[in-house]
């Protein structure tokens, strides 16, 4: 009896798998291959950051813990949890006071606070191809004229020319920020996947919602229509997860 | 005693290196990123070797870590960011039928793939396949019917 196809194909698997050379010497620490370029390298570097970050966000990244029950599992990572404060509050109003205080009393600083959308620019440099999925490389810029603290995690979202929301991305868990001062640059990468709604207006783009509003990045052209593929049926939602701002 | 350890970490790599590998090709469906992940796995196990109990079969260590290196979402994320050559321990030829395989195999989820590879390749029984991909027998069984009919179907 003829094999069936998936058998074939199987078999096939198994051929070309066995080709596979076992290294020389058994690793004692991961190798980062040859072959970065410049931009990736860079990209590399700002991800190391990024990843850093990612770790409070998220916690321990693979939470799974089966581990078929036979030997020691690897240690998990250190749990690391968010920062107890919520981030600066707002200026107390200032109250009357009846006795006026004596001017040589040090005058108080001022409070840093969440940096305002209208303060901030965002713009992607590039797309990145992947399987299934779109990776935006944003920047973000102070373009205002005092420290603030950014907010290393916000409602990433997929829109369109008229700002209308393609994909929309989930809440952040914890509100962690960031010092970014005035010309600062920060960057991010956002994935996004699985877009099958109907053809957007251009320029397709994303945007970073927070509590004050909304940054919406300025697209890599005016005419760019850059979507993730449709991997799932038609109407199907789609995903975007942005990386915690590296500065 | 550390001689001990590290003679048995360079038998398991002897060993289990060409195992670790397969299921990671089964599991990514991509030859890079499978040898990646072979090595990042007996990295883990060089790093925790201490911590091991070497009287007991360590392949099963092996393919859960690399099942969880290989779901690791930054891990992935970061790959993206290294400008990957094609792979080159692979000679041509191989090479070509790596991607008539692979464009087949892509058909299925990972967990379609590793299950079907290991349950009728590599030989494992379900319950053995379903402890290293953690879920049940049951959950495997599907897996492999489903990745059975799909492969039929393409």
């Amino acid at each position: 009896m003829d094999p069936s196809r998936s058998d074939r194909i199987l078999q096939d698997w198994d051929a070309v798998a066995s080709q596979a050379r076992r290294p020389v010497d058994p690793p004692r620490a991961v190798v980062v291959r040859s072959g970065l370029s410049g931009t990736s390298l860079a990209g590399a570097l700002v991800l190391v950051a990024a990843l850093l970050l990612a770790v409070v966000w998220y916690g321990r990244p693979v939470s799974d813990d089966q581990t078929g029950g036979i030997l020691v599992p690897p240690s998990a990572t250190p749990a690391m949890t968010p920062p107890a404060s919520d981030g600066p509050s707002a200026d107390p109003s200032p109250s009357p006071s009846a006795t006026p205080t004596p001017t040589s009393q040090p005058s108080p600083t001022p409070r840093v606070t969440w940096c305002a959308p209208a303060d901030l620019a965002a713009r992607i440099t590039m797309w990145e191809g992947a399987a299934g999925s779109r990776i935006a490389h944003v920047e973000l810029t102070n373009n205002g004229s005092k420290d603030c603290i950014l907010r290393t995690t916000m409602k990433p979202q997929l829109v369109d020319g008229r700002g209308a929301v393609l994909i929309d991305g989930a809440e952040p868990p914890a509100s962690d920020g960031t010092t970014f001062a005035p010309g600062a640059v920060a960057t991010t990468l956002v994935q996004a996947s699985n877009y099958c709604g109907p053809a957007p207006v251009a320029p397709v783009s994303v945007a970073f919602v927070v509590p004050e509003g909304r940054t919406v990045a300025t697209p890599v052209s005016p005419a760019d229509t850059t979507l993730p593929p449709c991997n799932g049926a038609p109407n199907s939602a789609g995903s975007i997860e942005m990386h915690p701002w590296a500065t | 005693m550390a001689e001990t350890t590290e003679f048995a970490y360079e038998r398991a790599f002897e060993a289990h290196w060409t195992d670790v590998f397969r299921f990671a090709l089964a599991w990514t469906n991509d030859w890079s990123e499978a040898e990646d992940l072979a090595q990042e796995a007996f990295v883990r196990l060089w790093n925790h070797r201490a911590g091991l109990d070497w009287e007991r079969p360590v392949l099963p260590w092996l393919l859960v870590t690399t099942r969880r290196l290989a779901t690791d979402r930054f891990r992935r994320l970061r790959r993206r960011l290294v400008a990957f050559s094609e792979p080159a321990s692979l000679d041509a030829a191989v090479q070509a039928r790596w991607l008539d395989v692979s464009a087949a195999m892509s058909e299925l989820s990972p967990l379609e793939r590793a299950a079907l590879v290991m349950t009728a390749v590599e030989g494992a029984s379900y319950d053995e396949a379903a402890g290293v991909l953690g879920t049940t027998a049951g959950a495997l069984r599907a897996a492999v019917s489903r990745a059975r009919t799909k492969l039929e179907a393409a």
